[in-house]
């Protein structure tokens, strides 16, 4: 460890070194990556020149260019890419400059588009998605860890390796995931239920604030995550990219391959495949291993597609299976025991580190099969088809297996649940025509749950259905955009459970009307402007209505009231985003208005069992507000320094009980500042960031809710870095972090092991990315 | 023609690779299916002189944790100045016929401790069998004073691995408290 600090303090020296200033006169440079404009896939075989051909550079495999020479000025560049029309752009040049192209792409359905149509659909909610580099520095974490990089995500964590998104303070079943533009359904109502998703696939991380239910349907009331994979690839050859990522804290190394083709005798197929594996052993507070808290993961996915400009279908499947093990001092009999490791000063069990993963466990597997179809009809629109199947199957086990032996012996999980859900959407999507485009879909959705061992949800049937309108005016002459929609859906939910010897199976239906009215105004090219009042429902979900038994893992007893109604939030967000010479701001602001808002409500009684009295919950409704912003401003001191400062400030209030809401995360502040080297020779885009992140003691609390006072604030450093170098075919990407440089102990109220453990001690992470090319064919790419 | 084949080669591969579909959801499985729970603890008291009735205490929860609430919570009532030996019954009446879970707990009893906390005055407990190097507490004796009423903390830990003959390991089976009445 101690020399491997000491190889990254002389690599930060050797680039500071490295001379900053004093450019003689027609020696700039300019670099950047050919990318295409809505899913950001690199387009290799392009070439950027001047309109005199005194400058050509050719893009390589990776998307990346370089010209040198250049004098202080303004050029005319074209990038022109393979069966693309040329982009013309000025470029000012007065020191080394980085300028990204994005050559307008004319392959698929964007052929039918109506010229100066933006690609990107403009919302008027705000959308905020991982940069390029962020989305590198991410890699290696969970997909929750990961989102928490935007602000206004943070994450509501079970020890190390469970982890959920939390938009604004909101997350489980009121969020929403489009895995791959499909909703991710596994048992997200529970709290130590993560998303099961791998972050390897993905290639856009997104996540979309505020209410949204017309486009996205139910559940999405704090906000919808995306996820979404490369487009498969257009252009004829095979690629490959490989990404491998350590991480010393916990041991864990990460490894994942993608390779992608296309047919040069048959362009419209396109395919890839893709798997990643994941190992991590016992991670490290800054004094102690955590007992079981290692990680297993294998994943992998695959994509076919047959893609003409007019029609189309791909399919996708993938597989996702884990192994988590549970901090072993996590699980105890009773209140007595829970108080006994509230007040040890370290962990009740002691360990070294070790990769094996022992009871108390999860083993999950998740598997997504989709297909989607579109017919593309010029100058009137596309019409696609939908259709996925999820499975879910849980399983978790108890510390010690049961006493008899022949139970023992079998080896059966204490707990199992399996969901299959299919899912299917047809939209038709219209081609703007003078001012007005829309979009008119219906959705289904059928899913089953069954579970096996202790009871704490029953078996159920859900049938959803849902019809939506949404329509965006622009007239060309006006600076605002308008967009408005509405939707209907009813879900159908039926339960069988055991009472006694009978079986009941009890019905219930939900229905709801949704609504949203929003504006984008762009007064010039620096300033965007949305605003955005919509609403969004979710039925109660079976646990609320049905749970009854002990949570573990929480030492208390939570019961279910099968009478809940639905929860409906009306959402108003606004933001103003800014893009100046040197400052740019992101401000998103939203007021929250949840009825009905489904919570677990202490009960003064509590439940006298064989293993003593335990603390009782029962889900109640109340009336709620959430109101907050995030506010991120990017200030460049130097072209070459820049300062980064992220608030993100929350309340949210239970105004029935005139009391705080419980388990909502504390205000944050992060501040970075960011030193970009010179590019010299094979080295590009060299940076070493250090930020400093603050999370203050959470004290908006109800009273008596908690077993203890929510953890003191706390501030991290952290350390990253990275550069690209050019080899002769590609450009490699490396990068390092150091989390939690200074080794700070601390606990955060979002962990629900913050009752009996530290959180993770300094970890630093090394990963590469390498992309390949394993095959051009020879007649391509000549232009 | 050549396309169409792909595709339908390109379907059936998607499909093959789906796993079983669960979502048929007829009958649930019954509850306490392959789970083990302790419902009931009996502590069955025998005077040791042979004078005084046998006594029985009984706190049983049919459903375990969460659900219905216990339907029995017995008060032990003894008699002063008596020597009583006790045994504990442990069962799981969630399947039929009952499990017996105090043979689970003596197979194993090399994991398991019991502990006894009175608030009475004049009431001892000791254990009376061992695991070979500690003492288990499925049997003991029970010795009252004069009468006196209380109550009486009965803790079963599971501590395999870490059994030192003290209650401090381990994680709690069982905590409860009977009213105790010394007539």
């Amino acid at each position: 460890m101690q020399r491997f600090l000491q190889f990254i303090a002389a690599l930060t020296l050797f680039l500071s070194l490295s001379p900053l200033v004093a450019q003689e006169t027609c020696s700039y440079q300019m670099s950047g990556y050919v990318l295409d404009e809505h899913d950001q896939t690199p387009l290799s075989g392009s070439k950027i020149y001047l309109q005199d051909g005194s400058k050509v550079a050719y893009v390589d495999s990776s998307g990346y260019y370089h010209i040198d020479g250049l004098c202080k000025g303004t050029y005319i560049f074209y990038c022109k890419h393979f069966g693309c029309d040329a982009v013309r752009q000025a470029v000012k040049i007065t020191s080394n400059t980085t300028h990204n192209f994005y050559p307008e792409h004319h392959i698929d359905f964007e052929a039918v588009k109506v010229k100066g149509q933006k690609t990107e659909e403009e919302l008027s909610l705000s959308k905020r998605k991982l940069s390029m580099r962020d989305k590198n520095e991410v890699k290696g974490l969970s997909l929750g860890d990961g989102l928490s990089k935007l602000n206004g995500v943070t994450t509501l964590t079970t020890g190390n390796n469970i982890s959920k998104p939390v938009i604004h303070g909101l997350h489980s079943n009121r969020i929403l995931i489009l895995n791959n533009g499909i909703r991710q359904e596994g048992q997200q109502w529970g709290n130590e239920h993560a998303p099961e998703i791998d972050p390897f696939i993905a290639d856009e991380i997104a996540v979309v604030k505020g209410a949204n239910s017309v486009r996205y349907g139910p559940d999405a009331i704090g906000g919808v995550v995306l996820v979404n994979p490369k487009e498969l690839k257009k252009t004829p050859g095979i690629t490959a990219e490989l990404n491998l990522v350590g991480l010393s804290n916990g041991r864990q190394g990460n490894a994942s391959v993608a390779i992608n083709g296309c047919l040069s005798k048959l362009k419209p197929l396109r395919w890839r495949i893709q798997g990643t594996l994941k190992q991590g052993g016992n991670v490290k507070t800054p004094s102690h291993y955590l007992k079981n808290t290692g990680v297993k993961e294998y994943n992998f996915s695959y994509a076919i597609g047959y893609i003409k400009p007019k029609y189309g279908i791909d399919f996708f499947y993938s597989q996702f299976n884990t192994d988590i093990g549970i901090f072993s001092a996590s699980h105890f009999g009773n209140l007595t025991d829970l108080e006994k490791a509230f007040n040890a000063e370290e962990p009740l069990e002691s360990a070294n580190f070790t990769y094996e993963i022992n009871r108390p466990r999860q083993h999950i597997e998740h598997e997504l099969f989709r297909t989607k179809a579109f017919l593309a009809a010029k100058k009137r629109g596309k019409l696609s088809l939908t259709y996925a199947r999820q499975y879910n199957k849980r399983l978790e086990y108890d510390k010690h297996p049961p006493l008899n032996d022949s139970l023992a012996n079998l080896n059966l999980p204490a707990l199992q649940f399996e969901l299959t859900t299919h899912t299917g959407e047809l939209i038709w999507e219209s081609v703007r025509r003078k001012t007005l485009k829309g979009k008119i879909g219906i959705t289904a959705l059928h899913q089953g749950n069954t579970y096996n061992g202790r009871f704490f949800i029953p078996n159920f049937q859900k049938i959803g259905t849902g019809v939506f309108w949404i329509e965006n005016w622009k007239p060309k002459t006006t600076k605002i955009e308008i967009e408005s929609g509405i939707r209907f859906d009813r879900i159908y939910q039926r339960i069988f459970m055991r009472k006694g010897d009978d079986i009941v199976s009890p019905a219930h239906n939900y229905q709801n009307l949704s609504g949203t009215l929003g504006a984008i105004y762009k007064p010039n090219t620096n300033l965007v402007i949305r605003s955005n009042l919509g609403s969004a429902w979710r039925p109660p979900n079976v646990n609320e209505l049905y749970s009854d038994g002990l949570h573990h893992g929480a030492a208390a007893i939570e019961r279910g009231d099968s009478t809940l109604v639905t929860e409906k939030a009306v959402n108003l967000s606004s933001s103003v985003e800014y893009n100046g010479k040197n400052l740019s701001i992101v401000f998103d602001a939203y007021y929250k208005v949840i009825n009905d808002f489904i919570y677990l409500k202490p009960t003064l009684e509590p439940t006298l069992t064989i293993k003593g009295a335990f603390p009782t919950f029962m889900h109640d409704q109340v009336n709620a507000h959430l109101r907050g912003f995030d506010l991120t401003v990017d200030f460049a001191i130097t072209s070459r320094l820049s300062f980064v400062s992220k608030t993100m400030i929350l309340r949210a209030y239970n105004r029935t009980e005139n009391e705080h809401l419980v388990m909502m995360p504390a205000d944050r502040f992060e501040n970075s500042l960011e030193y970009n080297f010179q590019d010299r020779g094979r080295i590009k885009n060299t940076y070493v960031s250090i930020s400093s992140c603050s999370v203050l003691q959470q004290r908006r609390v109800p009273q008596n809710s908690d077993y203890v006072a929510p953890p003191e604030g706390y501030t991290l450093l952290n350390l990253s870095a990275g550069m690209d170098i050019r080899t002769k075919n590609t450009t490699i990407a490396l990068g390092i972090g150091i989390n939690n440089l200074l080794n700070t102990r601390y606990r955060d109220y979002m962990n629900r092991f913050r009752y009996f453990s530290d959180e993770m001690g300094r970890n630093i992470s090394i990963r590469a990315t390498i992309p390949m090319t394993l095959f051009t064919p020879k007649s391509s790419n000549n232009n | 023609m050549k396309t169409t084949i792909k595709f339908g080669l390109v379907c059936m591969v998607a499909l093959a690779s789906c796993k079983k579909d669960a979502d048929l959801v007829e009958v649930p499985p019954p509850v306490g299916n392959e789970v083990e729970v302790i419902t009931t603890m009996t502590l069955l008291f025998s005077d040791d002189a042979g004078i005084n009735p046998d006594v029985t205490a009984t706190f049983r929860d049919p459903d375990g944790d969460g659900g219905l609430d216990y339907d029995i919570f017995d008060t032990i009532r003894l008699m002063n100045n008596t020597t009583y030996n006790t045994s504990i019954l442990l069962l799981n009446e969630t399947v039929s016929p009952a499990d017996t879970i105090s043979n689970e707990v003596l197979d194993e009893d090399d994991e398991h401790f019991f502990c006894f906390t009175p608030s009475l005055a004049n009431l001892s407990i000791v254990r009376t069998d061992s695991d070979g190097m500690y003492e288990v507490g499925l049997q003991s004796q029970w010795t009252t004073g004069n009468a006196e009423n209380g109550t009486t903390q009965i803790v079963l830990k599971h501590q395999p691995g870490v059994k030192d003959g003290t209650c401090a390991p381990g994680e709690t089976d069982i905590d409860v408290t009977f009213v105790t009445e010394v007539q």
